[in-house]
């Protein structure tokens, strides 16, 4: 470790440094005095569940937000970081989850946005082409710099969003969640950039949730939760089992205890669902009363395959039968009438009237059922709306509230609370505890488990896989569009998930591996 | 091997098909073909539709909407659209025909116009960027207010007898070239350039294609906005400048609805509402090619009422061809 050893002599000062930092956005803490400090050349790991805080840190480094207690010191001494392109100033780069390039333009130019090299007062055009290759080389990447970047496959686009934040010459780098969109191979490529530069002395900070890559390339972890700091180690002092178990804490109330499932009737049975160019040959069934899961990395078409199902999404062929009947819906409204239920998972886009109050959103998919004679009857609504607030526990001033004044996690059980009103035979939910709380999170759980102890059939897509494990009796694993599984969830582990989803037919080491939520109870 | 990976290569289609393909692809060559089209098939219709004097008569006529365009054109680009430049137009010409009228010397008359011109630009970008209003209902507010102005400071009249070394820019000659038209040409020329290779209006386009990626990767995406907006407003001041020099007079109605024909133009030229899209050389040749189709109608003797049927169903042609062509290439 002789570059560890050269920089040993640097490693008294941090390059940046959170100080008892907090965060509040109206009267919802998000972060409560947080310490963190990066030194040059480690990688220090953010660990935390949703909503414990890693993406307000990052936040808080890349001038997004200001803190609200707490300070922020560069290089020792305290700075305020005003603003993402002060922060680049700063010799701060970032990597965010959520692609951040302009689809119509050039690779080239997408790369140094804003930065172009330039000649006489013009872009350097054969300047910018050079530069960005040398970058993107580094990766092993062999493209056209001058296409547009909307021509790219996901992976490459997020190589040329790193490749984006690495032409900054930035010290401090900041990678929320790099790998997931990247294949085995790429994220080996990744590891070796990162590598090279922290021997050059950068600081990296990496926000994952997959634990292996995290012990894999760290040299510490700090681990959040709602908010707190609760440790930061060397990776040598922990292990997996432990920051799991800070993760979560001791009274963790999302451990939902799954009742044993399924039973009923078959509810949906799909055959053969091929949308050329999206999705091949998907085949599966859910009983009624069984929750199914669906598993997956970004751009495995999870998402094209249920809204193919729910009347979506057109031009699959194949087979799908609902209670053993043929159909191919034209239109969510066809989809409804049969008895399905569909939760997307924009809830600010897709999902609520954000400007509509509470019960307005609730009724929205119900109408119907609240007219007589073509009037909306007001006191049917009133009974409904309470009812759904109270079966949720909804923290809400009064059924009048605007839906876009509610917190995310109340914002996600009304538009829960519109659908499970309809009370469907299939539900199909997507993402159903993106960006909520812990407490919202296990009354959504509780909610599901108890419309599918009643009968329902539930078919969840998620990309958090712990909640896969603990919500489904089965769970199915979509690489590119195919299916790679169909593992039962009491023989499911987060590894066995991820290696289906990377596209590893043979969960190879994992089959003798005791399952995770077995231990945990 | 060698075989096996050139078999993989994807085919070229013949060339034809690709000098088809480009000419679709870009709207500056489709509009070309377009062009010389009409000119073409009016030139066996009409002798007078050739001459230098119709011709002429054309650029001179379209001056004011090419000079704008070229503003509205950069502002579709990042995302941004603004309806004030007509009343901004008749603002400014009013108000250097004042300034001239009361003894002011041409050069800072013509310079209040245009400073003038800036302010309502920058008005209408802090109300879009700083109070995030919608571009279209804050465009839509100062728009009726600088008309207003315009026509408060006049009483709704005419601003004339101005001095006639006022009357140079708007109708000298160079070698039989009206001025007005050279300038123009000059200015859409560097504009074109400048869009095309210069680093802050390179921004433009991803403000306009991803306003929040941009924020994120170091843009001041508010500062930028407001320059936009007040470059837009210096050219239609200055086209409004140079349209009291043609009349010799400041009127408060000038420019009524040159703001639709603008839009009109840009979009048939390459631009989108959506942003992220457009080139100032697009949005100049949809300006001569709906001015052109203007001058052939007048020549066929087609009333004028006519005229803006043909012109909107020309718009709405031009962008359900765009969107046909888009959703076929998915």
């Amino acid at each position: 470790m002789t570059p560890a050893m050269e920089h040993g002599a640097l490693r008294s000062q941090p390059l940046i440094q959170l100080e008892a930092a907090g965060k509040s956005f109206g009267t919802n803490i998000v972060l409560d005095g947080v310490d963190f400090e990066l030194r040059p050349g480690e990688v220090h790991a953010l660990c935390g569940e949703n909503g414990a805080g890693k993406s307000t840190c990052l936040g808080l480094l890349y001038g997004l937000h200001q803190p609200s207690a707490g300070r922020i010191l560069c290089d020792g001494n305290q700075q305020l970081i005003e603003s993402p392109s002060h922060a680049q100033s700063l010799g701060i780069g970032c990597v965010f989850q959520e692609l951040s390039l302009a689809g119509a333009l050039s690779v080239a130019e997408n790369i140094f946005a804003g930065r172009v090299p330039t000649r006489l007062g013009v872009v350097d055009w054969p300047e910018l082409r050079r530069r960005a290759e040398a970058l993107l080389a580094e990766f092993g990447l062999d493209i056209d710099v001058s296409m547009p970047v909307d021509g790219l496959p996901i992976s490459s686009r997020q190589i040329v969003e790193i490749a984006k934040a690495l032409s900054l010459n930035s010290r401090v780098l900041l990678l929320d969640e790099p790998t997931s969109a990247l294949a085995p191979d790429e994220v080996d490529a990744l590891f070796d950039v990162l590598k090279s530069l922290t021997n050059k002395g950068i600081g990296i900070v990496y926000v994952s949730h997959h634990m292996a890559e995290i012990f894999q390339i760290s040299d510490r972890i700090t681990v959040l939760r709602d908010g707190r700091r609760i440790s930061t180690l060397p990776v040598s002092e922990t292990s997996q089992e432990k920051v799991v178990a800070e993760m979560i804490g001791g009274a963790h109330p999302g451990d939902v205890t799954r009742s044993d499932q399924g039973g009923g009737n078959e509810v949906l049975n799909v055959k053969n669902l091929t949308h050329p160019g999206e999705f091949e040959d998907i085949s599966f069934s859910i009983k009624a009363g069984e929750i199914v899961g669906i598993a997956g990395l970004m751009g495995a078409r999870r998402s094209e395959i249920v809204r193919s199902i729910a009347g979506l999404m057109h031009g699959a062929t194949g087979e799908i039968r609902l209670h053993g009947k043929p159909v191919s819906f034209a239109s969510l409204r066809q989809a409804m009438r049969a008895g399905v239920g569909f939760v997307p998972e924009e809830r600010k886009t897709e999902g609520l009237f954000l400007e509509q109050s509470l019960s307005d959103n609730l009724i929205a998919a119900s109408l119907s059922e609240h007219t007589s004679v073509g009037f909306i009857r007001a006191r049917t609504i009133k009974a409904a709306s309470q009812a759904a607030i109270d079966a949720f526990s909804v923290k809400t001033s009064g059924i009048t509230e605007l839906v876009g004044d509610l917190s995310g996690g109340n914002q996600q059980k009304i538009m829960l609370a519109k659908w499970l009103k309809r009370a469907p035979a299939l539900l199909i939910i997507e993402e159903p505890t993106k960006g909520v709380d812990v407490g919202a999170k296990f009354q959504i759980h509780t909610e599901l488990l108890r419309r599918a102890a009643e009968g329902m059939a539930i078919l969840v897509v998620s990309s958090d896989f712990p909640e896969l494990v603990s919500l489904s009796s089965r769970i199915l694993v979509v690489h590119d569009g195919r299916l790679m599984g169909d593992v039962a969830a009491a023989e499911a582990t987060e590894t066995t998930l991820l290696q289906l989803a990377a596209g590893n037919s043979v969960p190879s080491v994992d089959a003798t591996q005791p399952n995770q939520s077995g231990v945990a109870t | 091997m060698t075989m096996t990976a050139q078999a993989n290569l994807p085919m070229k289609p013949p060339l034809l098909r690709r000098v088809l393909q480009a000419f679709v692809d870009i709207r500056e060559l489709t509009l070309i073909v377009l062009i010389a089209a009409i000119i073409i098939v009016m030139s066996n219709i009409n002798p007078y539709f050739l001459s230098f004097s119709n011709f002429r008569a054309v650029a001179v006529g379209m001056a004011p909407t090419a000079i704008i365009v070229i503003g509205m054109a950069i502002l579709l680009a990042s995302g941004g659209f603004d309806l004030s430049v007509g009343s901004v137009m008749a603002l400014s010409s009013t108000v250097v025909a004042m300034l001239l009228l009361s003894g002011m010397a041409i050069p800072l008359a013509v310079a209040c116009g245009l400073i003038l011109g800036g302010i309502v630009g920058v008005v209408n970008g802090v109300l879009v960027t700083g109070l995030g209003i919608n571009p279209l209902i804050a465009t839509l507010g100062t728009m009726s207010i600088a008309r207003g102005i315009a026509l408060v400071l006049t009483e709704g009249f005419s601003v004339s007898s101005l001095p006639a070394s006022f009357a140079w820019i708007g109708k000298a000659d160079i070698g039989g070239f009206p001025v007005i038209v050279l300038f123009t040409i000059l200015l859409v020329i560097l504009f074109d350039l400048a869009v095309r290779h210069t680093p802050f209006f390179r921004q433009v386009y991803f403000i306009g294609a991803n306003e929040k990626a941009a924020m994120l990767s170091g843009i001041h995406v508010t500062r930028v906005r407001i320059i936009l907006y007040a470059l837009t407003g210096v050219l239609a001041a200055l086209a409004g400048v140079l349209l009291a020099s043609r009349l010799m007079s400041g009127t408060p109605t000038a420019g009524n609805g040159i703001e639709l024909q603008v839009l009109a133009a840009a979009v048939i030229g390459g631009a989108s509402l959506r942003g992220g899209e457009g080139t100032i050389l697009g949005a100049f040749l949809g300006v001569v090619f709906v001015a052109l189709i203007n001058n052939t109608m007048t020549m066929l003797a087609v009333s004028i009422y006519w005229q803006m049927i043909v012109i909107g169903g020309v718009l709405v042609t031009a962008v359900a061809l765009d969107m046909l062509i888009r959703s076929k290439r998915g």
